[in-house]
């Protein structure tokens, strides 16, 4: 009984070699290699015999019978209904109608780009910067002061004061019911206004904005 | 004629074809015909299916005429085609294995002298084991006289995937086809 599968390097070699020998592709120094191994290895010689005998089982004609002039004819029928050589005719209605669809998109877009542009163009006040919840806090401006009146305090007092101070209110109230002033008077500092407004009843808490801690 | 003026004369054929010469088809069509017709018998028994896949594969050869770049055979172009186009048909059909015992007398070529008849039952008991990969490895490599890089390109797979499908095709025929000495094999089929 011979081995079920090549053993040993020439063995291997010796079995890639077959079937090119056998369609007698191979080069002579091949077919001469291949002669001298099977001269010497029984189980490769065993081996070509069998390929031998395959490559001419499956060289004999085939069972199937088939006439090649009735499937020429079938072809040719076939082509003269669906002849993919030839391309069928451009529809111009459709390729009109696809055409003027695309026109009416593009004009519509122009239009619609112009008349976003002049709103653009013509808004007096530009809009304030963007921000964003994780953008820093815009910075405060320079002398203002945060001013907590008290609770007791009402509207008309705290404008009373505010008035009599020289001072505007530019943020707030907070959180915690501060409010950001600024001096109207130049000639009044952050410090002077905001010692003032320690001295007034009504307010429990005044101090200049130095800037972020 | 050698391959390369065969070569040379089927892209002759394939450039009138480009421009609607059915004369150039006809040609065409009767030189691979039989071969064409081995070929897919290794996929299925059907005559019907074959002439199918046949006419299928043709159809498109027609339509792809003009466009044949040529980085190929012609033949192996061709061959590809049918490939391709046979499998969609086993799927569409399903696939059936070839079954040598079954065909029918008639479709037995009249010249089948016993010994022919004796050397097909016994392929047919050997390719009936194959997988439908594995016998088209087979047709292409010893019926048809493939080269590996061919038989890569038909099947559009790697080199290496054809190697592999031919060598476990000879082992498997290997195995179960009795030798020379009639000895009934019984080993395993295992990896070198």
């Amino acid at each position: 009984m011979t081995r079920p599968t090549p053993a040993g390097r020439d063995c291997a070699r010796a079995w890639e070699a077959m079937p090119w020998i056998l369609q007698a592709t191979a080069s002579r120094e091949q077919e001469a290699w291949l002669d001298s191994h099977l001269a010497t290895c029984d189980d490769c010689r065993d081996e070509f015999e069998q390929q031998r005998k395959l490559a001419r089982a499956v060289q004999l004609p085939p069972t199937v019978n088939l006439d090649p002039e009735q499937g020429l004819q079938r072809l040719f029928a076939r082509l003269d209904v669906d002849d993919p050589q030839v391309q069928p005719e451009p529809r111009a209605a459709s390729h009109g109608w696809l055409l003027r669809s695309l026109v009416a998109a593009v004009v519509l877009q122009a239009v619609g780009l112009g008349a976003l542009g002049l709103k653009l163009w013509s808004t007096d006040t530009p809009a304030g910067p963007y921000r964003t919840l994780s953008d820093a806090a815009p910075a405060a401006p320079a002398g203002a002061i945060h001013v907590v009146p008290d609770k007791s305090m009402n509207m008309s007092a705290w404008n009373a004061l505010l008035q009599a101070q020289h001072l505007r209110v530019v943020d707030g109230p907070n959180g915690v019911g501060a409010y950001t002033v600024v001096s109207e008077d130049a000639a009044v500092g952050a410090k002077q206004a905001s010692d003032r407004l320690r001295s007034t009843a009504g307010i429990r808490f005044a101090e200049p904005v130095t800037g972020t801690p | 004629m050698t391959q390369v003026d065969t070569d040379a004369n089927d892209r002759l054929l394939l450039q009138r074809m480009s421009a609607g010469d059915r004369a150039a088809l006809t040609v065409m069509y009767r030189a691979y015909h039989g071969r064409l017709t081995r070929f897919l018998a290794r996929l299925t028994r059907r005559a019907d299916i074959i002439e199918e896949v046949i006419n299928d594969c043709f159809w498109i050869v027609w339509q792809k005429a003009a466009s044949f770049q040529g980085e190929s055979r012609v033949s192996t172009w061709i061959m590809g085609i049918a490939y391709r186009c046979g499998l969609k048909s086993l799927r569409q059909h399903g696939s059936e294995p070839v079954d040598e015992d079954s065909v029918p007398e008639d479709r037995i070529p009249s010249h089948d002298p016993g010994d022919d008849r004796e050397l097909r039952d016994w392929l047919g008991r050997g390719m009936e084991r194959l997988s439908a990969d594995q016998r088209v490895v087979v047709e292409l490599v010893y019926g048809i006289g493939h080269s590996l890089d061919d038989v890569a390109a038909i099947m559009q797979c790697p080199v290496g995937t054809v190697k592999a499908r031919l060598f476990h095709a000879r082992v498997k025929l290997r195995n179960v086809l009795p030798g020379l000495a009639g000895e009934t094999a019984t080993s395993k089929e295992k990896l070198p």
